[in-house]
């Protein structure tokens, strides 16, 4: 069927091995069967029991099933058995990442219905607790998607951050995974003391140590090779999908809350949104690093605007929110997060959507794996930046 | 940081869409408000696609970010469909929400995937959660998130929440049950009914109390019985002084002591009691004795030391 004298010379133009000349024997047309490809539920790349049943055409993806479920917990329906003091404690478990960030939008959604004034400092430590969680959630990320591509170093530099970062964490909440440490109406207690030059102290290292991981990773030919162009998303598409967080700012759009729909006190500072070119795997995670030295500038400024008093306020017996509904939405590490509060004037919610930036995030996987080869498929799986205890909640 | 998003367009007021989606719809749009910071707008059944399908596409509203979409069981009258979109160039959110047509029994709901890619997911999960059909979905089966032979729609209110069958919510009151003024919370029937404690905690309750049970009532008597063995053991703790090992006092010390109590009658508080103080006095006249030890002790090692210290010298003066 081929015609083995002729050859033709493919030079792919975004690889790294540009000079490299592969050579295609015949008209490059071959048999192929197709197959079903299972990856997961237990796949390294796949942070946690995710599946994805790759149709494959060849090495080539002809089409991407993600299969989730596995880690539904039913925190919606238990939320709903939970009175508003308690909820705080199942929501920081969805994504277990950002648990400050996922307390954080209950407690703004339920003092929004009862008109609760919050003290200025508890805003304040709030934001800077919350970007922390932020960079931890990065890091966690930034190690992980360069061991998904088979470089294991930078898990070490990750890790060797987030350690310094928990144990400041953990001097002030306690918590070093699940922090419990928003209270509706304020925070749980105030920092400890020299919490803040402490604080100070982590930020300045770890700024000292981000250029490792600038040279180590987008520094890297090989990393250059595995992500660029591999998986582009249009702005539209991302969109339409409901895409948020660095995924949709690697598209080119700043679409960012802590800037468009500023909460807490965002609107005082300056807020950078980090934003990429062609939306492709390495777009995304170049947005994803530089957010952490956004995260830092921001932590700088709160440690010069952080004030004095009180961090709590004083509760009713019972925190009941009125009738109605209300849609609160915060800047998580990995997107948008959502949480419609329905009540119906009782002590429980009537209802609790938790709108979740990995389940949207997730959605995007067909639509990028297909027609990719199979070793960008993973490529792919890991630059959507997911945890799947965020999709399946 | 505010050149970040240049608004394309001046933001609509919710009062403006709602005029706007109304002159486009008719009566489809039933009703809009704003609660809470979030603007709501009521949509028939009948015109759900219609109303997505404007907000997308209607330049001045251009909601073209897809947040999510989801059921809230409306009690008796069925199951209402909340979508929430977003507008990138105006900053502007709405709520679009429905009530779907069929009750309880079999609601159903206009699909907008061919509107909004995201629908899909989020439909297939009210599907699973709420059992509310989805006409124009591409497929709602596999059930997105439940196991493949889930019986039953887990949000609706009438499901029970397993775990509360299983047992019982620790607190005291269910935080469904009652407010603070001892008032039923209205509710469907099967929330916050579990059942009681198990018998089997009942009884493990009922074992422990047995088990740790305080010392009979008669609290009077045994302070009688105490006092008058000290003055009887008095002489038997004084014994080991006059002579024999410490080992052998202790057991004969703690003999006396039981026979002291026997003799007083059965009364087992009375007997700890004398059997404590035995130990007391046991104890510091073993320190006692130690101390004196060590007094003699340290007397000896000064003479040694002493001797010692000149051992020393002399010895120093050898070297020299």
């Amino acid at each position: 069927m081929s015609d083995l004298d002729t050859a033709e010379e493919v030079r792919p133009g975004t690889a790294p091995g540009e000079g490299i000349a592969v050579e295609i024997l015949g008209d490059g047309d071959f048999d192929t069967a197709d197959m079903s490809l299972s990856i997961g539920p237990a796949h390294p790349a796949t942070h946690g029991v995710f599946r994805v049943v790759l149709e494959m055409d060849g090495e080539r993806v002809r089409e991407a099933r993600p299969v989730i479920g596995y880690m539904h917990r039913g925190f919606e329906k238990l939320a709903e058995h939970r009175d508003y003091r308690q909820i705080k404690a199942l929501v920081n478990r969805h994504d277990w990442l950002s648990g400050f960030s996922n307390e954080l939008g209950v407690a703004l959604a339920v003092e929004k219905m009862m008109e609760f004034e919050v003290p200025e400092r508890a805003q304040w430590i709030r934001m800077l607790i919350a970007e922390w969680n932020r960079i931890l959630n990065h890091l966690m990320f930034i190690g992980s998607y360069a061991i998904e591509l088979g470089a294991i170093t930078p898990m070490f530099y990750a890790f060797r951050e987030r350690e310094d970062i928990q144990a400041l964490l953990e001097s002030a909440t306690g918590g070093r995974l699940h922090f419990t440490y928003n209270q509706v109406g304020g925070l749980k207690i105030d920092l400890p003391k020299g919490f803040l030059a402490q604080s100070a102290q982590t930020s300045s290292l770890v700024r000292s140590r981000l250029p490792d991981y600038f040279d180590l990773v987008l520094g890297n030919e090989i990393f250059h090779g595995r992500t660029k162009g591999i998986g582009p998303l249009p702005t539209d598409v991302a969109l339409s999908i409901g895409v948020t967080g660095p995924t949709l700012q690697a598209t080119g759009l700043a679409e960012d809350s802590r800037v468009t729909e500023p909460y807490l006190k965002y609107a005082d500072i300056d807020v950078e949104v980090p934003v990429g070119e062609n939306g492709d795997a390495f777009d995304r995670f170049y947005c994803l690093l530089h957010r952490i030295r956004c995260s830092l500038d921001i932590i700088d400024q709160i440690h010069d605007a952080m004030p004095a008093g009180p961090v709590n306020s004083k509760l009713p017996k019972m925190v009941k929110a009125p009738e109605g509904a209300t849609y609160v939405r915060t800047e998580n590490p990995l997107g948008q997060l959502g949480y419609w509060l329905e009540s119906d004037g009782g002590r429980t919610p009537w209802r609790l959507k938790m709108r979740t930036p990995s389940f949207s995030n997730v959605q995007a996987i067909p639509y990028l794996m297909r027609g990719q080869l199979l070793p960008d498929a993973i490529s792919i799986l890991g630059s959507v930046f997911f945890v799947v205890g965020d999709i399946d909640r | 940081m505010s050149e970040v998003l240049a608004r394309q367009h001046r933001a609509l007021t919710p009062e403006e869409t709602e005029e706007l989606l109304r002159d486009r719809l008719g009566d489809h749009v039933q009703r809009g408000m704003v609660e809470y910071g979030v603007f709501t707008l009521w949509i028939a059944p009948d015109g759900w696609l219609d109303a997505a399908r404007r907000c997308h596409d209607e330049r001045l509203l251009a909601y073209d970010m897809f947040d999510s979409l989801f059921g809230v069981d409306a009690r008796e009258d069925g199951f209402d469909i909340v979508a929430i979109l977003y507008s990138t160039s105006t900053g502007n959110r709405i709520a679009l929400r429905t009530r779907c047509a069929g009750g309880r029994e079999a609601p159903t709901c206009p699909s907008i995937t061919e509107v909004y890619r995201g629908a899909e997911w989020m439909e297939r999960e009210t599907y699973d959660m709420f059992g509310i059909d989805f006409p124009g979905h591409p497929s709602l089966e596999p059930r997105i998130l439940t196991v493949e032979n889930f019986e039953g729609w887990p949000l609706r209110k009438d499901f029970r929440l397993a775990s509360r069958v299983a047992k019982p919510w620790p607190g005291v009151k269910e935080p469904a049950e009652l407010d603070e003024d001892g008032n039923p919370i209205q509710r469907v029937p099967g929330l916050g009914d579990a059942p009681g404690p198990y018998d089997l905690d009942k009884a493990m309750a009922e074992q422990a109390k047995a088990v740790n049970a305080p010392p009979a009532p008669a609290v009077e008597e045994p302070d009688g019985d105490a006092g008058e063995q000290e003055t009887t053991e008095t002489p038997a703790g004084g014994e080991p002084d006059r002579g024999g090992p410490e080992a052998g006092a202790t057991t004969a010390d703690a003999t006396t002591a039981d026979d002291a109590a026997d003799d007083d009658g059965e009364d087992p508080a009375a007997r700890a009691k004398a059997r404590a103080e035995a130990r007391r006095k046991k104890q510091a006249e073993a320190r006692a004795a130690k101390a004196k030890e060590r007094a003699e002790k340290a007397k000896q090692a000064r003479e040694a030391a002493d001797d010692g210290g000149s051992a020393t010298s002399e010895d120093g003066e050898e070297d020299a």
